[in-house]
């Protein structure tokens, strides 16, 4: 195995990378290689759909398949190598179905089909042996000795942000809401993976045009989550426990926490969120339910700790999973593209065996003490008061805004982000989405002039959200997004985090400070490019870079 | 004191610090780490190990839970074994077999019993509701209880058949015998309603999930039980992975859970089921011979090497290993576990 996708990746002198038998994430060397594979055949099929629709030929099972399978191989979403097996056989399948499709359009516009290479040839094994055989074809590394760092890095920047445009994707397609737009750039970035790129600009732009891309898968997101919920509104969310018998719901899918709502409510069970869910509670459709009773534990990284102690059922719906410990292995479900070897995985929507477990298991024998915290400033909710907010700009009551968002994890550095939200100055507005808030959540932060000094503004994908605020606020001032009193601190773990770096470079937005280390497939030649290009900052010290966003916007 | 450090089938680093005082059983539950273990007397090789590196003295034990094949490959029983040095070990189990805190005892009620055939007894328990457990039946398949009989201090450990479920129910298959104890209580004043004392989930006899390998499983009479229990999750979880089971009986009239069997074989279509009577009569079609046997001839057939689970007495386990490594399948892909007469 090999794979260096995520923040905490493997580190030493001789260079980044997880490799041997085993991920920093728990990823075995087996799922690890059969998921390269996954998406080697999958670059495949994107070969030939990015050809049949230049003929006007089109097929959006396939389309959704790939975000699904892409979504998969997200860090910390699914371990289950035998998962993999069946994906990459269903992906052949599709392959071959997509391939006549082309074949199909291309007798009908009446030219001879192209004769494709790579990926659209492989052809996978039948069987695990076989397919892990075949590895070394799909690996990231494939070729680095010839093709040099940078060019496997920046390829690896865009599979990776490709990984995130999917899984966003994913996520709205599920609740009815697609975009063929979406589906024609992801055709297209895997057709040129497949072509084996080695020039630096096409992959640079590819890049770019991926940030684009999951602007709008964002976007859909965004109208599948109002459309389906409501628009959020400032809400208060009990942080504490219930006395009662309990559900625990972990991950991004909104779809799936309402249908274990819809199977839990009138029994006598409260329904917990968990980290991303967190926003759930500020939607008014989910917010009918009364027995969505709270928000439990903080990020992913201490769902051990957190999960071994909530007595009863767990779901995680999508990433981030780590792996599930004994005390707590025989209560916790997989949903939609999570999944780990000898965990049940409900793969239809019917969460009645939730239900069940949480009526067979404890529950919180008592009442904690009631602690809360504000949810819910979306798009609309900071908008609505954007008068108040101009004016309070002007009169100098608001000096600057701190968009400090993204993944949290479990490298000390991470702290920098406590730091940095808490040492804010008092004049000063933190922005907040992603389940990076849970470091500092729960911190009285005042208000300006009435207004909540600290905005939550949902999950990472509510990117989307900071964005258009950001533009009507721009707008309004009569200035572009770079000239507003506005920082963005973004802290990445993941590859959705990846991909909203696309978009924020994409969209032209500049002085990104990003951390808490850089990505380990980005060179320092790559680096520079991000520096020199985009105006990207690593993150130093938190005080040192207020102190510099403050000055800049001066 | 002398640091051991285990690692577990699926790569978790356990630690704890042991002396040539304690049992390296022991010296780890001084630390609140509870291995797997049933009879602690070096009888029954639940707590086998494989030591690769370090000194330990090993007291009494039997054959049939180490033989001397396996004690020459390194292996060691946790239970009659103390440190010398520090040592480096190798399990055969998950980290999710390990416990870490004292096996929970909980009041279980039979609500069923009933002849399984062939002089078996199946017993359904269901949980009583406590506020620490709630009903809940959480186990891993493969796994296995203590019973203790009401009023007494008598305590047998029996597979579980059936999966963790959220109703609390416990199904065992039991082999009656004629002197044993529990035998008797089932034969003569078992009743429904009767509240039995259920220690557990204990063993660490479950499904390597992780592996792509095939599962073979091996089943002497009422060893078919766990092996019902993985199958079954594997139905449950919708697994298609490529799957054996090779059951077997002395002679056809002590075949019995051939409906449950039957309800596999149409579940997993990936499942190869050979029936097996050692002394078949004249009418018997299916294969003639012992497990250990029915599983050389699958062997012999050639494929991928599979992981090989065996449950059943001693004799059969022995056979199947010294099969199984013959058949070129590794020494860390056997996982076995042995009943004795109850």
């Amino acid at each position: 195995m090999f794979c260096y996708q995520c923040e905490q990746t493997y580190r030493s002198d001789e260079g980044a990378g997880c490799s041997g038998s085993k991920g920093m994430c728990g990823k075995d060397a087996a799922t690890s290689d059969l998921q390269d594979v996954l998406l080697h055949v999958c670059e495949g099929i994107g070969q030939y759909l990015h050809r049949a629709r230049a003929l006007g030929a089109t097929d959006v099972e396939a389309d959704r398949f790939v975000l699904y399978a892409f979504f998969t191989t997200l860090t910390n979403v699914n371990f289950n190598a035998g998962k993999f097996v069946q994906l990459i056989a269903q992906a052949g399948e599709i392959k071959n179905r997509v391939k006549a499709l082309y074949e199909t359009a291309a007798a009908k516009a009446g030219k001879a089909p192209e004769t494709l290479s790579g990926a659209a040839t492989f052809i996978p094994a039948a069987d695990m042996n076989g397919l892990l055989a075949q590895a070394s074809e799909a690996s990231v590394r494939k070729d680095a000795a010839t093709l040099g760092e940078d060019v496997v890095g920046l390829r690896s920047l865009v599979l990776y942000g490709l990984k995130g445009v999917c899984a966003y994707a994913h996520h709205a397609e599920v609740l009815g809401e697609e975009r063929d737009a979406i589906y024609e750039a992801v055709e297209h970035a895997l057709d040129l993976l497949a072509s084996e790129p080695k020039e630096i600009g096409p992959l640079l732009d590819e890049a770019l045009a991926l940030g684009r891309a999951n602007f709008v898968a964002m976007e859909a997101l965004d109208a599948a989550n109002t459309g389906n919920f409501g628009t959020p509104e400032p809400t208060q969310v009990r942080m504490t426990p219930k006395k009662g018998k309990a559900v625990l719901v972990s991950g991004h899918d909104m779809k799936d926490l309402c249908a274990i709502l819809e199977a839990t409510k009138d029994k006598g069970i409260n329904v917990y969120t968990h980290g991303e869910l967190l926003p759930a509670h500020s939607y008014p459709k989910l917010k009918t339910y009364p027995h969505l009773a709270g928000n439990y534990g903080g990020a992913w990284q201490d769902q051990q700790k957190e999960f071994a102690e909530f007595p009863g059922p767990i779901v995680m719906t999508s990433n981030c999973l780590i792996e599930p410990q004994p005390r707590y292995r025989g209560r916790i479900f997989t949903a939609g593209p999570v999944g780990w070897p000898g965990i049940r995985h409900i793969d239809n929507g019917d969460f009645a065996i939730v239900a069940q477990a949480a009526a067979a298991l404890p529950g919180f024998a008592e009442d904690a003490p009631e602690e809360t915290v504000t949810i819910g400033f979306g798009r609309d909710t900071v908008l609505g008061v954007a008068d108040k907010v101009i004016d309070a700009v002007k009169a100098g009551a608001i000096r600057h805004f701190f968009l400090v968002g993204g993944c949290d994890g479990a490298a000390p550095g991470r702290n920098y982000y406590t730091d940095f939200a808490e040492h804010a100055p008092k004049d000063t507005v933190v922005l907040t989405l992603g389940c990076g808030k849970y470091r500092f959540n729960r911190h009285d932060f005042g208000t300006i002039d009435g207004l909540p000094r600290l905005l939550d503004m949902g999950q990472c994908n509510d990117a989307y959200s900071a964005l258009v605020v950001a533009t009507k606020l721009a707008e309004a001032f009569g200035v572009g997004v770079n000239e507003l009193p506005l920082s963005l601190i973004v802290s990445w773990f993941e590859q959705k985090a990846a991909a909203v770096l696309l978009t924020l470079l994409a969209l032209g937005l500049r002085n990104v400070r990003l951390g808490p280390t850089l990505p380990a497939f980005l060179t320092p030649a790559l680096v520079n490019v991000l520096v020199e290009k985009f105006g990207v900052l690593p993150i130093t010290e938190a005080k040192a870079d207020i102190e510099a966003s403050l000055a800049r916007a001066a | 004191m002398f640091n051991v450090n285990l690692v577990t089938r699926d790569g978790a680093s356990i630690e704890f610090e042991a002396d040539s005082t304690d049992t390296l059983l022991d010296a780890a539950a001084k630390a609140n780490i509870f291995l797997p273990a049933v009879c602690r007397e070096g009888g029954c090789g639940t707590c086998r190990v494989t030591r690769k590196a370090g000194i330990v003295s090993i007291g009494p034990y039997s054959k049939s839970a180490l033989t001397d094949a396996d004690r020459a490959a390194g292996d060691i029983l946790l239970c009659r074994s103390k440190a010398y040095s520090d040592l480096q070990l190798s399990a055969p189990f998950d980290r999710a077999a390990v416990g870490f805190a004292p096996v929970p005892e909980r009041g279980a009620r039979v609500i069923d019993i009933a002849p399984a055939g062939a002089g078996a007894i199946r017993l359904a328990l269901q949980y009583e509701d406590d506020p620490t457990h709630g009903r809940a039946a959480e186990f891993i398949p493969g796994q296995f209880m203590e019973l203790k009989l009401p009023a007494t201090s008598i305590a047998r450990a029996y597979s579980l058949a059936n999966t963790p479920n959220w109703d609390g129910t416990l199904e065992f298959l039991i082999r009656q015998h004629p002197q044993g104890a529990f035998s008797g209580y089932l034969r003569d004043s078992a009743k429904i309603g009767d509240l039995l004392l259920v220690k557990g989930p204990q063993g660490s006899f479950t499904a390597d999930e992780a592996s792509p390998s095939p599962r073979w499983f091996v089943a002497g009479g009422t060893g078919v039980a766990p092996m019902l229990s993985m199958l079954r999750q594997m139905v449950e979880f919708g697994m298609t992975q490529e799957a054996r089971l090779i059951f077997g009986v002395n002679t056809e009239d002590e075949l019995f859970a051939t409906d449950a069997v039957k309800e596999l074989s149409r579940s997993l279509p990936r499942l190869n089921v050979t029936l097996c009577v050692w002394q078949p009569g004249p009418n018997w079609t299916g294969f003639a011979g012992t497990p250990a046997e029915a599983l050389a001839a699958a062997l012999a057939d050639g494929g991928a090497r599979p992981d090989i689970y065996v449950c059943g007495p001693p004799a059969l386990i022995e056979a199947t290993e010294a099969i199984a490594l013959a058949g070129s399948v590794s020494h860390d892909r056997i996982f076995s576990e042995q009943f004795s007469p109850a």
